[in-house]
């Protein structure tokens, strides 16, 4: 067995235990010390992705894999934590006396993600996923005193545990029918018989199980809840990294686990995507909630994403990596701009961006820029991730679901664009300036950097992710 | 020459980060790089238009590499007739609009910032010769407009903003599906434009491919060139848009839609142009007398000018709809008469409302006695708009009406009653603002006197002069440029 294919986790691990123990020794850890740490510990398990990214294989009699998608996802799912840290440390550290506690669970959070990205076995998916989620549940009701953030806690965990429950079950009747949970085993012993009743019942579970991570029609109705409540990076986390995971699920289970359900799962998935997008869109326009407003943005970007799981193959699957990442990286600044914004006026209103140009000129523009990305306004990284997703469509046959996503754009353009009056037309009637600390500058501008980056120079992300997609197959 | 035709997008779009660096105070740096920018770029399109060979067909100073092999997308430059034409048109008002945006005061950094970034995107449509670099920079001149309406804009300008953006988007997504289709269709992987033209030359595309493919890029690329009904984002827009974007967006914006056309729909489905070319000259006829009848009853400026470009543009438009090989020179030469008209027009009118701060036409009266300059360039312009010979509307005019009298007599004769609405409304705006009484409220007037506020206007007016005059120099570059799109 080689062990040595875990490495990125025992980093991981390793790091937790550092915050552990530095939390239970010093008294000023947590406060001064643990966010600095975490970010130092990305950087180090960054590290330990990239020395080991061309060494695959699998470990535990084959229920655990490094394949160039799971080194991909872990990647990703890294290199979100980072500004989720970022953003913690700005929220929690002069405010809370413990914000080491947030870390802790974060950490927590990434180990059961880069379990999720490697599982090759039902089971451990199964337990790696309810790690991400039950530290989800913690997260999201971290704000012990507001009503609002404990609110948001129980709608997630009461509805997260029906999807989990979902899943469970589903996972059961695959082991009822084929005798094994190895995902292997399922492909395998699947696609020999004709799909029984049974199958196909817990393949419609499967996909409710994934429908609630990613935040799909008709499993949708939590999101605006839990992102007006939950504390501001819990909730770029819940947007980037969760939706990333159920998507990796998707994956690894709907798309390479049922390879006779294809044409099934295509239909599916293209009506769903339609309908997400158009609900996300529609549900937008009339926010006045900030983090509302990115709830209902997060699920129609959710239907894009899944317009590359209807369109199949290497090259849907492709767009939707590159898509993730792009959605990845422009969420994340937005949110960054958001948590400073709220921590420093206490508010989420939509009004509260009234006249930011003017008191924050950097917040402003780097806002304008990941809105403009998430428009998907070219040359950004969001631009070019709908193009292929809807090249991809419409190679796939799917022309009528590239068309809505089309003209889908245009809904979305009004109400980023409304952010955008807010913050650079309209006065506002405070004009006390922001203060941005050093390091979110330094988060921010690296952000916007990638985003202008990736959109302009795509090849590099695109063969990446051409790699990771052709491994799934 | 073709490190020149490389840096003509990406100058203005790195001197825009540049200037962000600039602190917002030194306004006076701030002017000289902007404008030093666009001189520079306006010189390189010089050099390349003096440099082009008429006598050869086919695109010149052809750079390629290769963007993003793995779906064939390359980043392509390449000049022919048509956009040389209209690089032309943009180095002569972007650099007349840079010198006019110094004029602003409030937040010049970021109006400047954008102008940059919509210059230089403008540039990219007009060079690239790639299918996704097109589409690329296409969209990427909505980013700077939104801002530029909506902070330094006047009466209705959120509205105004919002509208443009949002109909100009929805109008570039349904050509964006056909650009996909296309693409999917010709079975080829790329997006190379030479490469696509040489294949589809053997190997045309299925009609009833074409018949469906090609409206999509028609009313897609249609909306920015107020195909009428799809218009009404453009007076309300340039209302509400500062001086140098109403310049910018009526004098080349607006062409970006029949350039695109000419560039995608003309040469791959011509079939498909020709179905639909009973619809398109009806919409066309229609724009132009329903516009020149709206401009009748305006009482705003802007409004009148606004609605007279999506008159005009009408013309351009039957000059596609009818491919025959003078329509469509015809067009292509409008697009630049009307390009430079409208740019100088837009111009003398935010000169003006920065001083007034009214634009209703009864507000002013016998400005050819306070500001003689001022009147003698409206006047002019005024007079190129509604084609009068001596200009190079007029031949741009005559040019399409010859060309598509066999295919629409009856929309043709339709159109030239249009010239009569023109005047109409033209000669009453002229009347009313530059002779009669003179308004007391405005007897001090400042005429345009310094030389760099002379200069935009003496240029733009001077190039309708000499190619109105001298058509030939646009036209003969121009007419094998047609000749290659239609074979």
């Amino acid at each position: 067995m080689n062990l040595s294919l875990l490495i990125p986790e025992w980093t991981a691990l390793g790091v937790l235990l550092v915050l552990l123990i530095g939390e239970i020794s010093w008294k000023d850890f947590s406060r001064k010390y643990s966010g600095l740490v975490s970010l130092a510990g990305c950087g180090v398990v960054f590290l330990a992705l990239l020395l080991g990214r061309n060494h695959y294989g699998s470990a535990f009699s084959g229920t655990f894999e490094v394949t160039p998608l799971s080194v991909f996802f872990k990647m990703f799912f890294i290199l979100t934590l980072a500004p989720v840290i970022q953003m913690a440390r700005d929220s929690f550290e002069n405010s809370m006396k413990n914000p080491g506690e947030y870390l802790l669970i974060l950490w927590c959070t990434l180990i059961g993600l880069f379990f999720l990205a490697s599982a090759k076995d039902l089971l451990l998916l199964f337990i790696s996923l309810e790690i991400v989620t039950l530290s989800f549940y913690i997260t999201a009701a971290f704000l012990k005193k507001d009503l609002m953030s404990i609110e948001a806690g129980l709608k997630y965990l009461i509805l997260g545990s029906l999807a989990s429950a979902f899943l469970i079950y589903a996972i059961s009747l695959l082991y009822v029918m084929t005798g094994t949970t190895s995902l292997d085993g399922i492909r395998t012993a699947s696609s020999i018989l004709n799909p029984p009743p049974l199958m196909m019942l817990s393949f419609v579970f499967l996909i409710a199980g994934v429908g609630f991570k990613i935040a799909s029609v008709p499993f949708q109705l939590w999101v605006p809840d839990v992102y007006e409540g939950a504390p501001s990076p819990t909730v770029a986390f819940l947007s980037v990294g969760s939706k990333a995971a159920g998507f990796l699920i998707g994956l690894k289970v709907l798309v390479a686990g049922f390879p006779f359900l294809s044409k099934e799962l295509t239909l599916l998935f293209s009506v769903l995507a339609a309908l997400t997008i158009l609900y996300g869109n529609l549900g937008a326009l009339l926010q006045t909630n900030v983090k509302r407003l990115f709830a209902y943005s997060s699920i129609t970007h959710a239907g894009y994403l899944m317009i590359g799981i209807a369109a199949g193959k290497v090259s849907g699957v492709q767009a939707l990596l590159f898509y993730l990442a792009a959605y990845g990286v422009s969420n994340l600044a937005a949110f960054s701009v958001i948590t400073l914004v709220g921590k420093a006026l206490k508010n989420d209103r939509l009004e509260t961006y009234k006249g930011l140009s003017q008191r924050s000129p950097y917040l402003a523009g780097m806002m304008f820029l990941a809105l403009l990305s998430l428009a998907g306004v070219p040359p950004l990284a969001g631009f070019f991730g709908k193009f292929y997703i809807l090249l991809a469509a419409v190679q796939a046959g799917l022309s009528w679901l590239a068309l809505l996503g089309l003209l889908a754009v245009s809904i979305s353009l009004f109400y980023y664009l409304t952010l955008v009056k807010k913050m650079y037309i309209e006065e506002s009637v405070q004009t006390s300036p922001i203060q941005v600390s050093s390091g979110s500058r330094v988060l921010l501008a690296v952000l916007a950097l990638l985003i202008i980056v990736v959109g302009l120079w795509q090849a590099p992300l695109l063969s990446w992710a051409g790699q990771a997609a052709a491994s799934l197959f | 020459m073709i490190f020149m035709i490389l840096l003509l997008p990406w100058l203005p779009m790195l001197a825009a980060l540049g200037i962000l660096l600039i602190p917002k105070g030194n306004e006076d740096l701030l002017k000289k790089i902007t404008v030093a920018i666009c001189s520079v770029t306006s010189v390189m399109v010089l050099i390349l238009f003096f440099q082009f060979d008429a006598a050869r067909t086919g695109y010149q100073f052809v750079y390629r590499f290769d963007w993003v092999p793995e779906l064939g997308i390359t980043y392509q430059v390449g000049l022919d007739g048509i956009n040389l034409t209209l690089c032309l048109l943009h180095a002569l008002v972007s650099f007349a609009g840079a010198l006019v945006s110094c004029y602003n005061k409030e937040r010049l950094k970021e109006y400047l910032f954008f102008y940059l970034i919509l210059t230089g995107a403008i540039y990219g449509v007009f060079t690239s010769l790639d299918m996704f670099f097109l589409y690329l920079f296409y969209e990427t001149t909505l980013i700077p407009l939104y801002p530029m309406i909506g902070i330094w804009g006047s009466k209705n300008k959120e509205y105004g903003a919002m509208k443009l953006t949002i109909f100009i988007t929805t109008g570039a997504v349904v050509a964006l599906f056909g650009i996909l289709l296309f693409y999917q269709q010709t079975g080829l992987h790329t997006f190379d434009l030479i490469q696509i033209q040489r294949h589809l030359a053997s190997h045309p595309l299925p009609l009833d491919f074409q018949h469906v493919v090609a409206p999509l890029l028609l009313a897609g690329f249609g909306v920015i060139a107020s195909l009428w009904p799809l218009h009404s984002w453009s007076p309300i827009g340039y209302a509400a848009a500062p001086t140098s974007v109403s310049m910018l967006h009526a004098g080349v914006l607006k062409k970006m839609g029949p350039y695109l056309i000419f560039r995608l729909a003309i040469p791959f489905m011509p079939e498909g142009i020709r179905h639909w070319s009973g619809p398109l000259s009806v919409l066309a006829g229609i724009g132009i007398i329903y516009a020149g009848y709206a401009a009748i009853r305006q009482k705003d400026l802007k409004f009148i000018v606004g609605f007279s470009s999506v008159s005009h543009m009408g013309y351009i438009l039957l000059g596609i709809a009818a491919m025959s090989p003078a329509a469509l020179s015809g067009a292509v030469l409008l697009m630049f008469s009307h390009g430079v008209m409208a740019a100088c027009t837009f111009g003398l009118i935010g000169f003006m409302y920065e001083q007034t701060h009214a634009r209703g036409v009864s507000d002013y009266g016998g400005l050819s006695v306070t500001t003689p300059f001022w009147a003698v360039c409206f006047i002019m312009a005024s007079m190129a708009s509604l084609g009068l010979p001596g200009f190079s509307n007029f031949a741009s005019e005559l040019l399409i009406f010859i060309g598509s009298w066999s295919r629409f007599p009856i929309i043709v004769s339709f159109a030239v009653f249009g010239i009569l609405v023109t005047a109409l409304y033209l000669l009453r705006m002229v009347q009313q603002i530059c002779y009669g009484p003179v308004n007391p409220k405005w007897s001090k007037l400042r005429d345009i006197r310094t030389f760099s506020e002379r200069l935009p206007f003496v240029l733009l007016l001077g190039a309708l002069l000499l190619f109105g005059f001298w058509p030939q120099g646009l036209l003969k570059i121009i007419e094998p440029a047609i000749g290659v799109l239609l074979p």
